[in-house]
């Protein structure tokens, strides 16, 4: 009470420093009584600073359902091989191969759908199981690909950065020997709703359904995580910070359903729709919903399965034993080559994953595809708080990572920053959020 | 551990070996061609920057080669992988193989200046291939790049001549992006940062590597950001209009927006006839190669660069007046796509595949 009773004899400055101290006291105490995440808290609080200044500079242009349904599509590809970075990065390794890997796995695909099937089965295009045989294929080759250069790495002996660093110029060159590395289109056209676009979305109405699932699995997944403290005598969250976070939770969910059927279909296309199907479109044009992108519901299953198998399975647990203590983790009886070798094959799938994606989204199959993405992908990791000492990282963080890295891009794009200049500020940007990690790290002890 | 250890060396090898498999033959289509004043036991010698893009195994090597066989010249070669350092040694190392001319696809234009002058303090002539060398003693055999730019744009403003444009450049790194943007600026569009009275550029970036998928995500954010009020695009290659019309087809303007490129790539060629790109300005490659070749078998027989045939003038953007053979390129359209035919170039199958059938001329 006594500041408030003696404002006049502290000058503005003053007054400012005690409120901020007393807000980020209450805050920090907050946060430690409710138990949240802080380095999650954290990049969600630099996204929305991140998301606020650009629409401020660019005069509303960034927040915008189309702008941000844009910004989640072009984030889906790097944030799922993210999560496999993830768990290469906690076991002590490194993949530089994935940019190359992705190429190479979709411009297979692509021979797949466009030579393979139509004409080594002699069955023709735009067969209705196209898509299915390719993206199989694909993640089967991802696999074994992503295995063999884990093999090489856990039974040979050669350290990963060598082997991925092979692999970079392996499977980038491998391209060059299907036919002659000619750009390769157009992909079937099924396959091609995995990359997105309006036609490649799920609609109104499965969106809310999506959401409401969500919804009901962020419930219950709290309500479990409670009830598990409660029996093994662990510290509980009260009942009020339980609360207002499932209130939080869900409403980012419904949130984003929201704004993903806020974005309506582009008047042309709705257009050929209401001809196609015979409606008479009212005034205005008829306004469709596009609804979650399919590459972003990918992305979502993708990363709840990776955060399952990170956190809840003996497999998971085993690489960040070996990540945090290679030695102990083998002498307490963990298959440390072979889980190594999984970890490579895991991230070989996720790349076929990205590659589907990228390569329909594009409707070509280039020789440059996924150039440079290796380096996407790490920093992505990186920033949400992988460390490279081993043992430590987050895949809902990774994911956040992919999608700060992208807001960067997408934006300087929108305010006409130049290509260098976007490089230099996402470099800049990329130490320092790690350098801030290490400082608040070594701070808190 | 003996086995698992020898399986993997086993898989190492087995990825070299698959790596070496060679990808395809390249095939000559050299036709007879007069080439005068060439000598015996002349050996002519290639510097690449980077051998492993396809075009030039299948394209541009195969003419060089035959020009010189027809003179009885020898072809010794060196592939720098996209290195200025590898392509200085390279060049060293040609030279001391007894190379009698050299042609340099050079990596970089300034950093190849010091091995220019070590071939021409040799009395050795050298041929600046595709890619410009800022040196006087260079003879420069290239397609005209401002003239690509010109055609591109010429092609898309009798398409629509007035309205807001997108232009979506190539490597800012790479000189070929300027001449094209010049050869926009002569044909009468704006220069960037500029508006004239009809056409107003409502978005223009470079794309580093070229890349596609790049050229996609610049094309959504341009058109978001006008909220699809664009009139026209001119991207400086096919790969890039591919990136760009996929983002225009998302918001259903795919075939009403008129796009450019440059190259001949297959799936630009189907865009084309299928009405989604507007013109695609086809440089053969194969005519380059015919063309440095012969060059270089006049210069086995005289060294001086002045006295090849057919050669011009060209002001370089350094200041340098260079002798040069500058191809003109061909503006691919709907109009015209038996061109691309006729020459081999493209199948009619890849070409019309998923054309409606007589909707085009070449696609009956």
């Amino acid at each position: 009470m006594s500041e408030i009773s003696t404002p006049a004899r502290m000058s503005p400055l003053d007054r400012l420093r005690g409120a901020l101290s007393r807000v980020s006291q209450a805050a920090t105490a907050g946060i430690r009584v409710a138990d949240i995440d802080t380095r999650l808290l954290g990049m969600l609080v630099a996204l929305v600073i991140i998301w606020v200044g650009f629409n401020i500079v660019s005069g509303g242009a960034f927040l915008t359902a189309r702008n941000l349904w844009n910004l989640s599509v072009q984030s889906a590809s790097i944030a799922i091989m993210a999560t496999g970075m993830v768990l290469v990065i906690v076991s002590r390794n490194i993949d530089l191969s994935v940019g190359s890997l992705l190429g190479f796995l979709g411009y297979t695909m692509a021979m797949i759908q466009i030579f393979w099937i139509p004409d080594g089965l002699g069955v023709g295009l735009e067969q209705p199981y196209t898509w299915i045989l390719t993206v199989l294929a694909g993640l089967l080759l991802g696999a074994v690909v992503g295995g063999l250069q884990g093999f090489v790495t856990a039974y040979g002996g050669v350290p990963s950065f060598i082997v991925t660093l092979g692999g970079l110029l392996v499977w980038r060159g491998l391209i060059f020997s299907y036919a002659d590395g000619q750009t390769l289109a157009p992909m079937d056209s099924t396959y091609r709703l995995l990359g997105g676009g309006p036609t490649g979305s799920i609609g109104e109405w499965p969106s809310w359904i999506v959401g409401i699932i969500g919804c009901v699995v962020i419930l219950l997944s709290l309500w479990f995580s409670r009830r598990r403290k409660r029996r093994y005598g662990f510290p509980m969250r009260p009942i009020w910070a339980e609360a207002a976070l499932a209130i939080v939770l869900c409403g980012a969910v419904l949130g984003a359903v929201w704004v993903s059927n806020a974005y309506p279909w582009p008047a042309n296309l709705a257009a050929q729709y209401a001809e196609d199907h015979g409606i008479t479109p009212p005034p205005g044009g008829l306004i469709i919903p596009t609804g979650i992108a399919i590459p972003v519901l990918i992305m979502i299953v993708v990363t709840i399965v990776m955060s399952y198998i990170a956190t809840r399975r003996r497999f998971g647990r085993n690489v960040f034993a070996m990540g945090g203590n290679p030695e102990a983790a083998r002498l307490g009886g963990i298959n440390t080559r072979r889980t190594l070798m999984l970890v490579f094959g895991l991230m070989g799938v996720l790349c076929a994953v990205s590659a589907a994606i990228q390569t329909a989204r594009l409707n070509a199959a280039v020789t440059g595809l996924g150039v440079q993405n290796e380096l996407d992908v790490i920093s992505a990791a990186v920033i949400g708080g992988t460390s490279f000492s081993g043992g430590i990282g987050s895949i809902p963080g990774a994911v956040l990572g992919a999608v700060v890295m992208q807001s960067l891009r997408s934006g300087m794009l929108l305010l006409h920053v130049e290509a260098p200049t976007q490089d230099i500020v996402v470099g800049i940007v990329l130490v320092a959020a790690v350098g801030l990690d290490a400082l608040l790290r070594r701070r808190r002890g | 551990m003996r086995i698992p250890r020898l399986a993997a060396l086993g898989a190492v090898v087995t990825i070299v070996l698959a790596a070496c498999t060679p990808g395809s033959s390249a095939t000559s289509s050299a036709s007879a061609g007069g080439s005068t004043g060439g000598t015996a036991d002349c050996t002519v010698a290639v510097s690449w920057n980077n051998y492993q893009e396809e075009r030039w195994a299948l394209r541009d090597e195969p003419n060089i080669k035959a020009a010189l066989e027809e003179v009885g010249a020898q072809y010794i070669s060196a592939d720098a992988g996209s290195s200025e350092e590898q392509q200085a040694t390279d060049i060293e190392n040609l030279l001391s193989q007894g190379a009698d001319v050299l042609i340099i696809l050079a990596q970089n234009t300034e950093t190849i200046l010091p091995s220019v002058q070590a071939a021409v303090d040799q009395g050795v002539p050298v041929i600046g291939y595709d890619r410009l060398i800022e040196s006087e003693d260079a003879l420069y055999v290239s397609f005209d790049n401002v003239r690509v730019g010109e055609m591109q744009a010429e092609a898309v403003l009798e398409q629509v001549s007035e309205g807001n444009f997108v232009i979506i450049k190539g490597n800012g790194a790479d000189a070929n992006s300027d001449f094209l943007r010049q050869g926009y600026v002569n044909a009468g569009v704006p220069a960037e940062g500029e508006s004239s009275d009809t056409i107003t550029i409502v978005g223009e970036t470079y794309t580093d590597n070229w890349d596609p998928a790049l050229a996609q995500t610049e094309m959504e954010q341009f058109l978001t950001e006008n909220d699809n009020n664009v009139d026209a695009v001119l991207s400086e290659n096919d790969g890039m209009a591919g990136g760009v019309v996929a983002a225009l087809e998302a918001q259903g303007l795919a075939g009403q927006v008129p796009v450019s490129g440059q190259d001949g790539d297959i799936a630009a060629l189907n865009r084309v006839a299928l009405g989604t790109q507007t013109v695609d300005v086809w440089k053969d490659a194969r005519e380059l190669g015919r063309a440095a070749g012969e060059a270089a078998a006049q210069l086995c027989g005289n060294p001086d660069i002045a006295a090849v045939a057919d050669t011009t003038t060209f002001d370089s953007p350094g200041g340098n007046t260079l002798t040069s053979i500058l191809l003109d390129p061909i503006a691919i359209t709907q109009d015209n796509l038996d061109v691309v035919l006729d020459a081999d170039w493209i199948t009619p199958e890849d070409l019309c595949q998923g054309v409606e059938a007589g909707s085009v001329a070449a696609c009956p």
